[in-house]
């Protein structure tokens, strides 16, 4: 017990560390601990400060997961460290530190509940205030010396490393680099409330292996604010290097990559928040100097807090958006988001079909020119054509003479039928009826501000009753030539409210064919388009069995001598994962009954599970021996070190990675009574246009379930046997 | 100017009609081309009598059809008949269309497979299938479509030794409110033997029961009767679903679809009393869609018409031999064609056009055939133009079973020629010879010799 809660402190103090550069990565919390120790006495300060924190949020009861983050905690570490810098050591020290990293956790904890009501961080508010009010008061207290160190520190430095530490150290800084360079630097130190080249150089060491990001926004912020002096001729005014570091390089990393999904955007923005911060912290400087307070990094808090309720409160942000899910690494927020919106936006809409059977043509489209106009331009007309293009045979003057005439028209979604209106007489073809324009129709409730309506439908050939409620694919009434109809035809439309008359919301058919006559396309989530041929996708068996996946489903896969056995669960918050026994993989997915697909694994690459998920990344439930089915892979699954981290540096602007997911359905014993079908995918990896097959899977279904895979990557084949 | 046409001259009965004048008219067209092609090319070059397919015709039934069952119901799969018409070419025009082949004797089964049809889309009817080929059939996983209980306890006999569970269907027969009552086909619904030999196939575990097969009639004219047999299929598909644990994977409503010919003592003419396929479909999918299955468990659904999807795309090109007066005064005209390759003369009265222009005069007369035997009639009394010797005639809708039930009895069949898409003409079955009638000959030696 005591040893879990000493582990829980000790994460606790390590991410403490990191957070200051918003990241949470282990090896950079190490970097920091190491670096602010070449000021001993402050980073011991900031050391007992930190813990000091984390003990008492540990013990108080604070949020888990926020305390272990060392949330609550980095503003604690900036006091101490501060502190340490500031003052001499001395048992009144001690009491004071213990006390101000105290204070700096209360103001943490209020904070966070105060900003965090509007969604805003509290960043490093609570260490700016306590340091002021430390500073205000401690003039008082003659027992609490300012100290020397900082003007002595070579002494310091010989006191905890000796000769060799010192050598070094004068060595590095007798390096000839650039004065940008060592500005650079010593900027980067200052956020420790240091001056020297190695805590500068060692920091943007840990930078670059946390994120590339951070490093390429740490330069813009630090060229921003560098070209802004010599526009204005500023004089060096508010350039020196604590400001460099701890706002202009902090702000451009903050708006630029970890607020915001990195983007052209957030580094236009990230380079213009420089100056106005620049302006920030001199007119600030000059209010405070008035108390003789430094202004710390003042303006980096005012600045966020603007930026970040300012886009807030727009209505619609496609552009510059901000970070939905915060994963500590600019980069990691920025593939996921991409990778996500590229795959899961469509996982959110109600799933609708087509209301037809079989193959018709879309007549008009959304904005046609006929009647699908203004409020009601989002709507769709469908007729069936023979391959003459004919809409009848015989001679077309009667209602039976067309094909559309009287065929089923089907429920495109689950829902409660809301209205039906069934008393308008069909009209002689060529003629109209634009008093009741929409003829017979009927309204489903699908959701809460979702309906779908179908018109113009068949006097008296209703099936459903007003209130019953329907499935998908079930057939409502007959397709006729009631209201504004000329000749018989379908209309559908999504709207948003219960009324026949309702304007029309543009919304995606799920999964459905569309051909041009010439190739015929399977298309997922977009409206059918104006004069093409439409068919829903049949839903083939043997595919949905073999990927139903139930929770509580399990698995066994053998490979050579390897068993490992795959066992379906949900958790909490409803989500299917599939958790290998035998080495705790586990991976993500989605099965919304006619598309598998994985979205996330986590554990061993060696492990079966991992080959599994690359081979099935996606499968529709249809045998499309004409289509590709393709995706987009997280970059993760790439392996070459070295142009990963060339894609991080320019990732935010060009993607030059791009691993390429394709599935092929290869062969099928029959159509109707499927008892085998085999699978090939394919990963394509396309670095910078140079496409490279990285692997492929054959995968063959039967026996109602998944039978066999067989992998080839890099010239190695692996062969995997469902085993029961 | 060319010579005028010599008419004998007739004595008419005076008709009292409206008065007209441009005096009385026929209905007749001739119909010079087919598909672009003139009729006189086409026997100048292959001789005369001639059957001719519009390839055009039979790939536009074939659309139509499927396009009427599957803009109503979401899985349809249609079996070509091979009864009907089982020419290799005519069969894979159907094929690559995408349909399947029904066959119902065994050197038809061998037909389908040589054709590339994959034995598991063969559906083999029938109630005789000879052992050998039964186990053909399970061999290649073709539905076998059951017709008799001793049919029934041969294939679990034999699906002891096979390698694969036989897939099997049972061919049912009901009573769907028409006449006649097709009872020698399958087990009857009404008395409870269908439900017996489904039980029985299930209870074997031997066989693989995937489908229910019934066959109302030929010629239905009525698209109620098979609202009537797909309401009862369906019924015994809910119980082997719910009470057997077998759910059925397709129901074939067989074929029986009538084609635009009219039937002999038929009142009106065939072209305005047959129901379009339709209404056919409307009856046969309606039923099932709202019988009660889940959207995604209905069963699929076979269809295995034939006449329908290739009568009207055949014709026969024939020349008129001779006309004769009859001694009751009637005109007879004589054709090079008879009843041994018009099998179909005997149900229908098929329409017939002459090839060529002719005169407004018409007169009832007897379409003879040129066999040396009475029966030989095409048609009983027509009214036509006046035909002449080597005057060009063309017979419609002869696409269905003429092709496979005529005989060569007195004359040998003649060529069969295919129009394609593009109006080009191609030989798929040439006239048969001396030498190909007499290859299957044996001569006893001591019949070899012999002096007259």
């Amino acid at each position: 017990m005591i040893e879990k809660k000493a582990r829980f402190i000790f994460e606790g103090v390590i991410n403490s560390y990191a957070v200051l550069f918003f990241s949470n990565h282990k090896v950079f919390s190490y970097l920091l601990i190491a670096v602010s120790f070449f000021n001993p006495a402050a980073g011991m300060a900031g050391l007992i400060a930190v813990l000091t924190a984390v003990f008492t949020a540990t013990t108080m009861g604070f949020n888990a997961v926020a305390t272990r983050s060392g949330f609550y905690s980095f503003n604690a570490l900036l006091t101490g460290i501060g502190f340490g810098s500031f003052f001499e050591s001395s048992a009144v020290f001690f009491f004071l530190l213990i006390l101000a990293a105290l204070f700096t956790l209360v103001l943490s904890v209020t904070l966070s509940g105060v900003l965090g009501k509007y969604g805003l961080p509290f960043l490093s508010i609570p260490f700016i205030i306590t340091f002021w009010i430390i500073l205000l008061s401690t003039k008082e207290f003659s027992n609490l010396g300012l100290t020397q160190r900082n003007i002595y520190w070579i002494n310091e430095m010989y006191a905890v490393g000796g000769k060799p530490l010192l050598n070094l150290f004068n060595a590095i800084e007798n390096i000839p680099l650039p004065k940008w360079l060592s500005v650079y630097f010593k900027a980067l130190s200052a956020i420790f409330f240091q001056d020297n080249i190695l805590s500068g150089f060692l920091l943007s060491i840990g930078i670059i292996v946390y994120s590339r990001i951070a490093f390429t926004l740490s330069l813009v912020g630090f060229f921003g604010a560098y070209l802004f002096n010599e526009f204005t001729g500023a004089n060096q005014a508010g350039i020196n290097a604590y400001h460099l570091g701890s706002n202009y390089m902090m702000i451009a990393m903050a708006i630029g990559g970890f607020f915001t999904i990195s983007s052209v955007y957030s580094y236009l923005w990230a380079f213009l928040s420089v100056p106005i911060t620049n302006i920030l912290v001199i007119s600030l400087s000059k209010v405070f100097g008035v108390f003789l307070l430094p202004i710390f990094s003042l303006p980096f808090c005012i600045m966020i807090l603007l930026y970040l309720y300012f886009l807030k409160l727009r209505v619609f942000a496609q552009k510059l958006v901000l970070t939905p899910i915060q994963h500590y690494s600019p980069e990691i927020n920025l593939y996921q988001f991409k990778n996500g919106s590229e795959r899961l936006k469509n996982e959110y809409y109600f799933k609708f079909n087509l209301p037809i059977i079989g193959e018709w043509l879309v007549t008009q489209g959304y904005d046609g020119k006929i009647t699908h106009k203004e409020d009601w331009s989002k709507a769709l007309d469908f007729m069936i054509l023979d391959h003459q293009l004919k809409s009848f045979s015989g001679k077309g003057n009667a209602l039976e003479n067309f094909y559309s005439y009287n065929k089923p028209v089907l429920a495109p979604g689950d829902g409660y039928v809301q209205e039906i209106v069934d008393y308008i007489d069909d009209n002689p073809i060529g003629e109209i009826n634009r008093e009741q324009n929409w003829g017979n129709s009927i309204v489903l409730f699908h959701a809460t501000g979702l309906f779908s309506k179908l018109s113009h439908l068949k006097k008296n050939s209703f099936i459903v009753k007003q209130g019953e409620y329907v499935k998908k694919g079930q057939v409502l009434a007959y397709c006729g030539n009631s209201g504004r109809s000329p000749e018989p035809h379908l209309h559908f439309q999504i709207q948003s409210t219960p009324y026949i008359g309702s304007k029309t919301l543009a919304y995606p058919i799920s999964y459905f064919y569309q051909g041009d006559g010439k190739e015929i396309k399977y298309k997922t989530f977009s409206t059918p388009q104006e004069g093409s041929f439409v068919a829903n996708i049949n839903i083939n068996k043997l595919l949905q069995q073999a990927f139903a996946f139930q929770p509580g489903y399990s698995i066994k896969f053998k490979e050579g001598n390897i068993i490992e056995t795959w066992t379906v669960y949900t958790d909490a918050y409803n989500l299917t994962y599939i958790s290998c026994k035998e080495n705790n993989a586990v991976a993500y997915f989605i099965n919304n009954e006619t598309v598998f697909y994985f979205t996330n694994f986590y554990g061993s690459k060696n492990s079966m599970l991992y080959q599994f998920y690359l081979s099935v990344f996606k499968v529709v439930f249809s045998y499309m021996p004409q289509v590709t089915i393709d995706d987009v892979l997280p970059l993760s699954i790439v392996k070459a070190p070295i142009v990963k981290i060339i894609q991080d540096f320019v990732a935010p602007f060009v993607q030059l990675i791009k691993p390429k997911y394709m599935l092929n359905y290869t062969s099928i014993d029959d159509e109707y009574f499927t008892s085998e079908i085999k699978l090939e995918s394919v990963i394509e990896i396309d670095v910078m246009r140079h496409k490279r097959i990285y692997r492929t899977s054959q995968i063959t279904l039967s026996n109602g379930r998944l039978n066999q895979l067989v992998i080839n990557e890099a010239g190695k084949e692996r062969v995997f046997t469902c085993i029961d | 100017m060319s010579k005028l046409k010599y008419e004998s001259p007739v004595i008419k009965k005076m008709n009292a009609g409206l008065m007209n004048k441009f005096g009385t008219r026929t209905e007749y067209q001739p119909l010079k081309h087919i598909d672009g092609v003139a009729v006189k090319d086409m026997i100048a070059k292959y001789g005369s009598p001639l059957f001719v397919l519009s390839e055009r015709k039979m790939r536009n039934n074939y659309q139509a059809a499927l396009r009427a069952f599957k803009t109503r119901y979401p899985k349809v799969q249609f079996a070509w008949s091979y009864k009907t018409h089982y020419n290799n070419a005519v069969c894979n025009v159907y094929h690559q269309e995408g349909s399947w082949a029904e066959v119902v004797s065994g050197f038809e089964y061998q037909k389908a497979l040589k054709n590339g049809v994959p034995g598991n889309k063969i559906i083999f009817n029938g109630p005789d299938k000879s052992i050998d080929e039964l186990n053909e059939a399970i061999k290649n996983d073709s539905l076998i479509h059951i017709d008799h209980f001793d049919e029934l306890y041969t294939l679990i006999e034999l699906s002891e030794k096979a390698v694969k569970k036989p897939r099997v269907a049972i061919r049912v027969n009901m009573d769907t409110g028409i006449y006649p009552l097709w009872d020698r086909f399958g087990f009857n619904y009404e008395n409870g033997t269908a439900w017996n030999a489904i039980t029985k196939i299930v209870a074997s575990g031997k066989l693989n029961l995937v489908g229910l097969h019934c066959h109302i009639g030929t010629y239905m004219l009525a698209p109620w009767a098979y609202a009537t047999a797909a309401s009862k299929l369906c019924d015994l598909a809910w119980h082997a679903k719910n009470q057997l644990n077998n759910p059925v994977q397709y129901i074939d409503l067989g074929g029986g679809f009538p084609s635009a010919n009219t039937l002999k003592g038929a009142y009106l003419p065939g072209s305005d009393t047959v129901p379009h396929i339709e209404e056919f479909a409307e009856a046969i999918a309606s039923t099932i869609i709202a019988y009660g299955f889940k959207p995604d468990e209905l069963p699929l659904l076979i269809l295995e018409s034939g006449r329908a999807l290739i009568d009207d795309a055949g014709y026969l090109l024939g020349t008129i031999l001779a006309n004769k007066r009859l001694s009751d005064g009637r005109r007879a005209t004589i054709l090079d064609f008879g009843v041994n390759m018009l099998f179909t003369s005997f149900w229908y009265d098929h329409k017939i056009s002459p090839a060529q222009d002719f005169t407004h005069h018409s007169e009832d007369q007897v379409l003879y055939g040129p066999l040396c035997m009475n029966i030989d009639v095409i048609r009983e009394s027509v009214n036509l133009p006046l035909l002449n010797k080597g005057d060009q005639v063309v017979v419609h809708k002869v696409g269905a079973y003429n092709m496979t039930q005529w005989m060569q009895f007195i004359a040998m069949r003649p060529n069969v020629i295919m129009i394609d898409m593009k109006g080009e003409t191609h030989l798929i079955r040439q006239k048969e010879t001396l030498q190909y009638l007499e290859m299957p000959e044996e001569m006893p030696l001591h019949l070899k010799e012999f002096k007259l």
